[in-house]
């Protein structure tokens, strides 16, 4: 490190690297503003010759994405409402005491994040096959997502709670406040940044939710992006430059919050993840 | 009564209604399916008695006819490979980088913190952009390789049954990498710097410090790393049907894949739940690993 020029060195070779990892990304976005010959091309081009943008609008009312979106922002908001609420008091109960009831709770929630989705969507749908569920497909996914989601949600919002200083509940408590006082003036106020991080991850995740949808939504218009691009990808698929562009339209705005969030979602991640 | 209502406003009443209300959801939702899907694995379960509460048990017919299944060893073997092969890819390309990012630079953490884009990305997305990144005659990998000399004849990586598998193992590392070195860059950072100082002093070089204080510090993070990472890789569901869609002829289908398929391709519920049963036992023995690191790090 005392040679001046090293630092450079290694700038430019992490620029190389994050280059290569970043691929696939820059792909997405050149392959959906190629024409339809340009993408089969050989060797393929590295730029398009002249970049369409048409494809966009095209693929936009085409695929009637507006409806998809909007069930993704459905299912994810929904998924996000319940694991907030009721997982962050979940949270901070966890965080509040040490004992050994406490290290069951957490156990069993760690338990429960390891179910693959995979294996509970078997159970999940023959079970809401029979109490009826399936006739509003969207909540029943909601109710499955969530469970999913909660386990991670209160892991990492125990770790913000627990960097909350007890003496300033306690002070209030002493002043006069109920619990439920303390809880809501004192300790959510403190603890909010990182339950909207873990929130804005929670909703990010479910946005992308693919397997609890493809089982249990059948109907067409209650389906998300996912689902809705599962319909025209496979092993045989040719009309790359409009997939891309669909799926630039579906990813781009979770790269954008990800990318003014990066710091805050690092740091919540690293404080909660490993404890 | 009011006794009750003061207990919930001000006393543990209040702490048992918040854990309460999350447990019992985390029950209803994710416990009871859990205990249902080992009740169906020993039942019949089809179109007529799928609706039913009562159904007639088969005792162990299901496990018989899952493994006398002509595929069971080859979604097996197809599972341990992927499972092996992507936390192996994902753990060393992570460290790798974890130990690069390290080293002070201008603009190092921003850079960082660009790898971790592809933990955001919705799994069947990063499946979509990979199923055309591989695809045979057209895919810009073979093109690149190509022309770098390394392969003669473009690779079908998704038709040709000896590398569809890897073609979905490729996708999968791309994807788990990031979160891999970002639990490695946290348990680095926690090392104490004046170690590393102190051996320097004494004379050991960079793959001394890296042999003797590097990998005894980080025991406990990569224990957990990498029973996060055969958790998270037996969870990888969505880049199956974007890239391979488990073919062709089932070369490329993992156990996860396969549960899913049988209980929503051939609708044959008791089979999924089978596979699925057999699946927990896995993903168990990934979670006791996992809790024993965790408890480790407690302690030490």
């Amino acid at each position: 490190m005392t040679r001046p020029y090293v630092k450079w060195l290694l700038l430019a070779a992490a620029l190389v690297m994050a280059a290569f990892y970043l691929f696939p990304l820059y792909w997405m976005y050149v392959t959906s503003l190629k024409t339809g010959s340009e993408i089969f091309a050989n060797p393929p081009t590295f730029w398009p010759n002249s970049p369409d943008f048409s494809v966009y609008p095209q693929v936009w009312a085409r695929r009637t994405m507006s409806t998809y979106l909007w069930n993704s922002v459905v299912i994810a908001g929904g998924v996000t409402a319940i694991t907030v609420a009721l997982g962050t008091g979940c949270a901070y109960v966890l965080a509040r005491y040490r004992n050994i009831w406490i290290d069951v709770g957490l156990f069993s929630i760690l338990m429960l994040q390891v179910l693959p989705a995979s294996v509970m969507v078997t159970p999940i749908f023959v079970g809401f096959n029979q109490f009826g569920l399936l006739a509003t497909p969207r909540f029943a996914v909601i109710l499955a997502a969530s469970a999913k989601a909660m386990p991670f949600f209160v892991v990492l919002v125990r770790a913000t709670f627990m960097s909350v200083p007890r003496e300033l509940e306690e002070a209030a408590l002493v002043d006069g406040n109920s619990r439920i006082g303390a809880f809501f003036s004192i300790v959510l106020p403190l603890a909010r940044n990182g339950i909207l991080v873990c929130a804005i991850l929670t909703f990010m995740t479910a946005f992308g939710e693919y397997i609890y949808s493809k089982s249990i939504i059948q109907d067409t218009s209650l389906q998300p992006a996912s689902v809705g691009l599962s319909s025209f990808i496979g092993p045989n698929s040719r009309d790359w430059n409009s997939i891309m562009a669909y799926v630039a339209i579906y990813v781009t705005p979770i790269l954008a919050i990800f990318v003014l969030l990066q710091r805050r979602i690092v740091s919540g991640l690293t404080s909660g993840a490993l404890k | 009564m009011q006794k009750l209502v003061s207990s919930l406003r001000d006393g543990v009443g209040f702490d048992l209604l918040l854990v309460g209300a999350a447990m019992v959801f985390l029950v209803a939702l994710a416990g009871l399916p859990l205990l249902y899907n080992i009740l169906m694995s020993f039942q019949q379960v089809d179109m007529f008695t799928l609706g039913t509460f009562v159904r007639p048990f088969v005792g162990f017919a299901n496990y018989v006819a899952v493994i006398t299944q002509p595929e069971f060893w080859l979604v097996t073997r197809n599972t341990f490979v992927f499972v092996i092969a992507s936390i192996a890819g994902q753990f060393t390309l992570g460290f790798a980088l974890a130990l690069f990012f390290t080293l002070r630079f201008p603009g190092g953490a921003t850079i960082r913190g660009l790898f971790l884009v592809s933990w955001v990305m919705p799994g069947l997305v990063v499946g979509a952009i990979w199923s055309w990144i591989l695809a045979g005659d057209f895919g810009v990998l073979n093109a690149i390789l190509t022309r770098l000399g390394i392969i003669d004849a473009n690779i079908f990586w998704k038709s040709d049954p000896a590398v569809s598998l890897w073609a979905v193992i490729i996708a999968n590392i791309w994807l788990g990498l990031a979160f891999n070195m970002l639990l490695l860059s946290v348990g680095l950072a926690s090392i104490p710097r004046d170690l590393y100082e102190a051996a320097e002093l004494d004379g050991a070089n960079a793959p001394q410090r890296f042999w003797t204080i590097t990998l005894p510090m980080m025991r406990s993070t990569i224990g957990a790393v990498l029973s996060l990472g055969l958790i998270g890789t037996l969870q990888q569901f969505d880049l199956f049907p974007a890239i391979t869609e488990g073919g062709p002829a089932n070369s490329s289908t993992v156990a996860q894949f396969w549960a899913w398929q049988m209980s929503f391709k051939l609708y044959d519920f008791a089979r999924g739940a089978t596979v699925s049963v057999l699946m927990l036992l896995l993903v168990l023995v990934a979670s006791i690993v996992y809790v024993h690191s965790t408890r480790n790090e407690v302690r030490g």
